[in-house]
């Protein structure tokens, strides 16, 4: 997933994206549930919702992007 | 002169309260402490429990804001405990890997102050942070940008930990 280039670890914008949704949802489901099964949800709601609203964003800027 | 032990304003009393309908019914008020003096120390007993209970709580917090997850682990919440470890810990390691700007104290403006005081969040990571980043900081580059926002979060994420740890350690629902 990561390559070394330049003595830095490098990402790609979706990598970097999947990265930091994943770690953030994970989060946010252990500290806002109890239960592992509401975890699991809250954790796969929050992870789809990260995507839908990052890549819902990215096509509303595309049109300014050229 | 009144006597500091009179307790004649607390004595039982019995009130004739007449309802909207029917007959008057007779209501008796709960009955006194045993004494005044009792009464002032089980208040005095019960505002320093209050007082300890929020020191360990506020410790508690602090332990949780100096290393990442420790706040839960000491309440015994070894789940949380590791994953927000883990959490902040990936995300300052990747952070600082992909040579974001770790903020100093030094900042030239507003939002330098503001970065430092997000990373300063991730607590003892900070100085990890900047001993992984050896070469300093690049972000000329998209990498060293998002690296920037992975620290950031990481601070701002451990204090949303630390503050679950105080509340939980307060006993409200966590």
């Amino acid at each position: 997933m990561a390559a070394s280039m330049a003595n830095a670890m490098t990402f790609s914008h979706f990598q970097a994206f999947l990265f930091f949704a994943a770690v953030i949802s994970v989060s946010f489901g252990f500290l806002g549930r109890r239960r592992p099964n509401d975890r699991l949800k809250y954790i796969l709601w929050s992870f789809f919702l990260f995507l839908l609203v990052g890549i819902g964003i990215g096509w509303v800027m595309y049109p300014f992007s050229r | 002169m009144i006597e500091e032990n009179d307790d004649r304003h607390l004595r039982e009393t019995a009130t004739t309260v007449e309802p909207l309908t029917g007959e008057p019914v007779a209501v008796r008020s709960a009955p006194p402490p045993a004494s005044a003096t009792e009464g002032s120390a089980s208040r005095r007993t019960a505002a320093q429990d209050e007082f300890r209970n929020e020191s360990r709580a506020f410790a508690t917090g602090v332990a949780g804001w100096l290393l990442p997850g420790l706040g839960h682990a000491l309440q015994r919440m070894w789940g949380r405990a590791l994953v927000v470890f883990l959490a902040v810990g990936s995300l300052v390691y990747t952070g600082a890997s992909m040579r974001g700007n770790v903020f100093t104290s030094t900042g030239s403006d507003a939002f330098d102050y503001l970065g430092y005081i997000a990373d300063l969040g991730t607590g003892c990571f900070y100085f990890l942070a900047r001993t992984i980043e050896k070469n300093g900081a690049d972000v000329s580059h998209a990498g060293g940008d998002y690296g920037t926002r992975f620290l950031a979060t990481a601070g701002v994420l451990n204090l949303l930990a630390a503050l679950h740890a105080y509340e939980a350690a307060r006993g409200r629902k966590a």
